[in-house]
């Protein structure tokens, strides 16, 4: 029973943690994606708040907070409500399997557990796949609930848009798991230790560069961001599923885009680009320092990705909605499966390479 | 050909080139914005802003009621109540001067039309108020503008060229004409 308490504390902890430090990044991610996307504009963004506008999230956060929650007449009251929440937690309860370091096991009292890793469950990665379908409810169900034609425009979009990028999500990364044989996220990151040639994405057997580039593009659809963000089409639908939310429910669809973002990066960091792994064995340190550096490596490529998403968003137009099915599914998913069979093939020829 | 589009087209040829462009642009940054409440953009000479009523040197009122004003606005701004300086039968002045600058369009033409240049056009622009009313500008709100805007005042036209006719004989309580 006190061995239960103290996991359950240390566990309560690790989320904790994590979730403030995921917060702390959106919280980031918003002053810092104003900034990129203006600067690449020749633009100076946000400056007023604080010296060089640095306090404009606590300004936004504030100002979300205090708006008036407005429901509209019509909507259905309970999934009106219930749709940014379903839409938020999905998105943050994804980082439960990410391995931000080295996979330690800590003793902390007699109880064993692991400090870079709320939880190394087996199915890792179809985790994260399950929970960010779950995802596309709240943005459909937000739409549908509105009582409002551009949400419910955006919702529909939405949904064939998630549903058909999400199976290219699943099967990019099928490669990856083909030459691990493991969906546990530790065991693919602990896979691709010893230097970036070892990374999924240069790796030997058959590099998952082609696999990459499909599971990022389906990625940037899947989170619904610029040129994919056809369900909240600023020109189009006003602000497409959450043209009807205000204050905190807006602020929470806000957070949901944000930390699927983040989530995808990490994700696609620990599947391609080998997690807190170091990209060369002596930028790794060695001895207590692992941790540290590793961490470092981890932040360092989940933001590099980040910093993609906005130099994309800056960068190209929106698609029109048949050229993102087509794209999706006549382009993405046959390179995809492609992608599974070459691997496999590689995989049965040059086993444990 | 064919195959050269193949090409670049597999290999994301266009999309590169133009994240390339919003690179440069972010490593090269040099913003356009001009951070306005605290910096602003130098005006033109000819700049035409809000609308003030002058005064002569001596503090007295330029405008004499003509109505010219009135007459030449296109979107009638202006509404002129003129009568009788009391006292001095032949001189008349504007009792009372009204601009409504919600309508205003800023043409000048009242400043062309009027014949003793009691308008002029200040370079005020920030004129942004909570209440429509407070655009509503009566007289002394006028000259109140046109001191600030004009400090260096014209002297009277009879003072101004020693050989104009010191003809308005009904200005009694002027200065006596130097000579």
């Amino acid at each position: 029973m006190f061995d239960f308490g103290i996991k359950f504390a240390l566990t309560l902890t690790q989320i904790a943690a994590v979730m403030g430090i995921v917060l702390l990044t959106v919280a980031i991610l918003t002053l810092l994606e104003r900034k990129v996307l203006s600067w690449m504009q020749d633009r100076m963004g946000p400056m007023e708040v604080g010296p060089y506008g640095i306090l404009q999230p606590v300004a936004d956060g504030l100002k979300l907070f205090f708006k008036e929650d407005i429901i509209p007449a019509g909507a259905n009251r309970m999934m009106f409500m219930m749709a940014p929440v379903l839409s938020l937690v999905p998105a943050l309860i994804g980082f439960a399997v990410i391995p931000f370091g080295p996979n330690w096991t800590v003793d902390f009292f007699g109880v064993e557990f692991k400090p870079f890793a709320i939880s190394d469950i087996n199915i890792g990665i179809l985790y994260i796949l399950a929970f960010t379908s779950i995802g596309a409810y709240g943005i459909i169900l937000g739409g549908w609930s509105s009582n409002s034609k551009y949400s419910l425009l955006g919702g529909l979009r939405s949904a064939a848009q998630l549903i058909s990028y999400e199976l290219n999500v699943g099967l990019s990364i099928v490669g990856v798991l083909l030459l691990t044989g493991s969906l546990s996220m530790v065991e693919i990151t602990e896979a691709q230790s010893g230097g970036f040639w070892n990374w999924f994405f240069f790796a030997l057997p058959f590099p998952q560069a082609i696999a990459f580039v499909v599971f990022i593009i389906s990625a940037v659809a899947e989170t619904n961001r610029v040129p994919f963000d056809l369900p909240e089409a600023e020109s189009e639908l006003v602000a497409g599923f959450f043209t009807e939310y205000s204050g905190m429910r807006f602020a929470f669809f806000f957070l949901a885009e944000y930390a699927n973002m983040i989530l995808v990066s990490c994700v696609a960091s620990v599947l391609f680009f080998g997690g807190w792994q170091a990209p060369l064995p002596i930028l790794q340190g060695s001895g207590s320092m692992v941790w540290l550096t590793g961490i470092m490596w981890f932040t360092l490529k989940v933001y590099a990705f980040l910093f993609f998403f906005f130099w994309i968003r800056a960068t190209l137009p929106r698609l029109r909605y048949d050229q993102l099915m087509r794209f999706g599914w006549k382009v993405l998913l046959p390179i995809a499966i492609g992608n599974i069979v070459v691997t496999s093939i590689f995989a049965y020829m040059f086993p444990g390479s | 050909m064919k195959f050269k589009e193949w090409i670049k087209t597999l290999t994301f040829y266009e999309l590169l080139l133009g994240m390339k462009t919003t690179m440069s642009h972010l490593l090269r940054y040099r913003p356009i914005t001009i951070q306005y409440p605290h910096e602003k953009k130098p005006l033109p000479e000819n700049y035409r802003g809000m609308l003030a009523l002058l005064k002569y040197d001596d503090e007295t009122e330029k405008c004499v009621g003509c109505d010219l004003c009135e007459a030449a606005c296109p979107s009638r701004v202006i509404r002129v109540v003129s009568a009788e300086v009391p006292g001095e039968p032949m001189k008349r002045y504007s009792k009372e001067y009204y601009m409504d600058m919600t309508r205003c369009l800023f043409c000048g033409l009242c400043v062309q039309a009027c014949p003793v240049d009691a308008l002029g056009m200040t370079r005020e622009f920030e004129w942004a108020v909570y209440d429509k009313r407070n655009l509503h500008l009566d007289k002394q709100q006028l000259l109140a503008i046109g001191d600030r805007a004009f400090p260096v005042r014209e002297k009277r036209i009879e003072f101004q060229h020693p050989n104009v006719a010191h003809f308005n004989v009904a200005f009694q309580r002027l200065p006596q004409k130097e000579s």
